[in-house]
């Protein structure tokens, strides 16, 4: 357990901890650019260097290694001056694209710049090199080498963490740029995440590129339910809409799949559902429940299925419709294999919820494997789900059946759906989710529903209700 | 230097304390606005907002928003949004878009200025990090017939004055010049 001093002030470290990794224990944030927390140490960016007392030269903090009795200054002259100097390097042929740079506003180039330089150039502008912007370099980036820095986060990531290795540096010297391989694109299903950890505005998002500015962005906490992984995450929104998901600072995952981060993208979607749908027409919300509610009344045989890709709440609620009914055709017992995939982030298991759903109805209920056969014997004739729950329900479904869904979208509802229910996707609507491990999840809202769309338990109170209204 | 001028504030005489041959005199002042207006001889005031009065020539006042253009026509503004972000009064709502040849890249899509909101504080040409807006029209803005009417839209903001040239901005170099073409 070495012990240091950093600015005069003592620190006891683990073994093998970085002095930047120190400093931080003390609340004194050291610039970098080329250190991640999640990455191996590159200690190519200079930009981290500290004065170590018997040393001859400054030190990285990000790749040297505290040590007993370590005397280490963080802002002596001579570290100040080779901050300066840094950025003076990094800024001679960067672009004035500040004003159509996304990353202003959450640029450490800009927030360095102002804290540890704010010196005047001593390069004139037109003598800038250019350089290859506005790349595509796949589905979700745009690369424009004239703002990078040569941090190589984004090679190092690539390398280390998808192991897929698309990006490297290309070139000597000041002619170095970073460089896709002969052939690939850069689509590793993670690669958002470089969006995020590049720290200029040299990789961007095509997704929320021009969209919004960093400034304008409020932060909601959320737990991603784009798989049973249940990340947590951190949804950016402004004005009632969203424009991003980051994994959440702090989360144990550090990074967040392409997928999750589009999870938002169906609320964006043309095509959201704000009133009831039957057959092919839409129709109000209050007369497309009573429609509801008189076809499952009318079928002896009804039936409820619960859903992995609701939340526990509306699960129960989807039960207690069940008690309404009182039907014994129910079931909320979803299995599915579940386990990280891809060794990162990705589960087997697509659906949020799966161990969530069960808690609805502990006991009791079919499995659906059961649940088919009633189906297809022809016992139960109307059934109420959630759209992407439908495709449980295997084979043809019989003439005359009623299948009834909730959905968020009108591309989700499924063939054959009778009536579709509109619902407050988890986005609008708090809701709890059991992730595979068993830990819960609470996500949302961030931003308001469309008008007259209420939550999922909401309207399944009132089909109850409904319920009870004809019963009577 | 701030001038310092004492003012003499003597105590009213007894002719001033009753009002009433002030009221009279104060009176006479608006007979004779009235009537000069009312004969046609020497108007003070005009009709507005049918006519108005032009501003003085080489005002410095801060008048009716622009949006200066590039010599091709395209606006300056590359939609950064900082006017946006420093306008007191939120008057001013842009969407941002992308050229697709063009490697200044980002463009306003739309830009509005709400002039039934702006306080004419002039923080947004403060702002602007390109010279693109400017309130240098010599328009007074005020009396319409509808609040939509108060709306200036891109086209409306990109109207050019006469005597206008047109000059560079930073990221519009990229725009022209030898690196142009890249």
């Amino acid at each position: 357990m070495p012990r240091l001093t950093i600015d005069g002030r003592p620190v006891e470290v683990k073994e093998g901890a970085t002095i930047l990794e120190a400093a931080g224990l003390l609340g004194i944030t050291i610039p970098r650019f080329c250190h991640h927390p999640a990455l191996p140490p590159a200690g190519s960016c200079r930009m981290c260097v500290v004065e170590i007392e018997g040393s001859p030269k400054l030190a990285t903090s990000c790749s040297t290694p505290a040590a007993e009795g370590m005397k280490v200054s963080t802002s002596s002259p001579a570290v100040k001056a080779a901050r300066r100097d840094v950025l003076e390097f990094l800024l001679l042929n960067h672009p004035l694209d500040c004003p159509i740079c996304d990353q202003a506003g959450e640029c450490s180039l800009q927030d360095y710049y102002m804290e540890h330089s704010c010196a005047k150039s001593r390069f004139p502008a037109e003598l800038k090199e250019p350089r290859q912007k506005r790349r595509l370099i796949g589905p979700h980036l745009v690369l424009d080498n004239e703002r990078c820095v040569l941090c190589t986060r984004c090679v190092r990531f690539c390398d280390e963490v998808t192991r897929t290795s698309e990006l490297f540096v290309s070139g000597r010297s000041d002619a170095s740029f970073i460089d896709i391989r002969e052939g690939k694109a850069l689509d590793n299903g993670y690669s958002l995440n470089l969006a995020d950890i590049c720290p200029v505005g040299a990789l961007t998002s095509r997704e929320f590129r021009f969209r919004q500015r960093a400034w304008f962005l409020e932060k909601t906490p959320v737990t991603c339910l784009g798989c049973a992984t249940g990340c947590r995450a951190e949804a950016h929104h402004a004005g009632g809409e969203i424009y991003r998901m980051v994994p959440a600072p702090g989360a144990e995952n550090a990074w967040l799949c392409d997928r999750g981060r589009l999870t938002y993208r169906p609320l964006r979607a043309g095509d959201r559902l704000k009133k009831g749908f039957i057959k092919n027409g839409y129709i109000d919300l209050e007369p497309a429940v009573r429609e509801a509610a008189a076809r499952l009344a009318g079928e002896p045989g009804a039936a409820v299925l619960g859903s992995p890709w609701l939340s526990v709440e509306d699960n129960a609620a989807l039960a207690a419709l069940a008690r309404a009914l009182g039907t014994g055709n129910y079931c909320f017992s979803f299995t599915a294999e579940s386990g990280i995939k891809d060794g990162i982030l990705v589960n087997k298991d697509p659906a949020p919820n799966t161990a969530g759903a069960a808690e609805a109805a502990p006991t009791g209920g079919l499995d659906l494997g059961e649940l088919n056969r009633r189906i297809a014997a022809g016992e139960i004739k109307a059934l109420i789900t959630e759209a992407r729950a439908a495709a449980f329900i295997k084979g043809r479904l019989p003439d005359g059946f009623k299948l009834i869904v909730f959905a968020t979208n009108r591309s989700e509802i499924p063939a054959g759906a009778y009536a579709t229910l509109p619902y407050a996707s988890y986005f609008e609507t708090p809701g709890t989710f059991v992730n595979y491990q068993g830990r819960r999840g609470v996500t949302g809202p961030v931003v308001p529903p469309p008008e007259g769309v209420p939550p999922l338990a909401e309207t399944a109170a009132a089909l109850a209700a409904a319920l009870k209204g004809d019963g009577a | 230097m701030i001038s310092v001028r004492k003012v003499n504030n003597r105590p009213l005489n007894f002719l001033e304390r009753i009002y009433l041959v002030e009221i009279a005199r104060g009176l006479a002042v608006t007979a004779r606005h009235f009537f000069a207006n009312l004969l046609g001889r020497r108007s003070l005031t005009v009709p507005y907002p049918e006519r108005r009065i032009p501003a003085a020539g080489n005002s410095a006042s801060r008048t009716r928003h622009r949006l200066k253009a590039r010599p091709d026509g395209s606006p300056r503004c590359v939609a950064c949004f900082l006017c946006q972000t420093a306008c007191p009064a939120r008057c001013i709502a842009i969407e941002a878009a992308e050229y697709p040849g063009n490697p200044v890249e980002k463009y306003p899509a739309s830009f509005s200025v709400d002039l039934s909101r702006c306080v004419m504080c002039g923080m947004c040409v403060e702002a602007c990090p390109e010279d693109a807006i400017a309130m240098d029209t010599g328009e007074l803005p005020g009396g319409a017939a509808s609040r939509q009417e108060l709306r200036l839209d891109k086209e409306d903001l990109l109207r050019r004055v006469p005597g206008e040239t047109p000059a560079r901005g930073a990221a519009n170099r990229l725009a022209e010049g030898p690196g142009g073409e890249r």
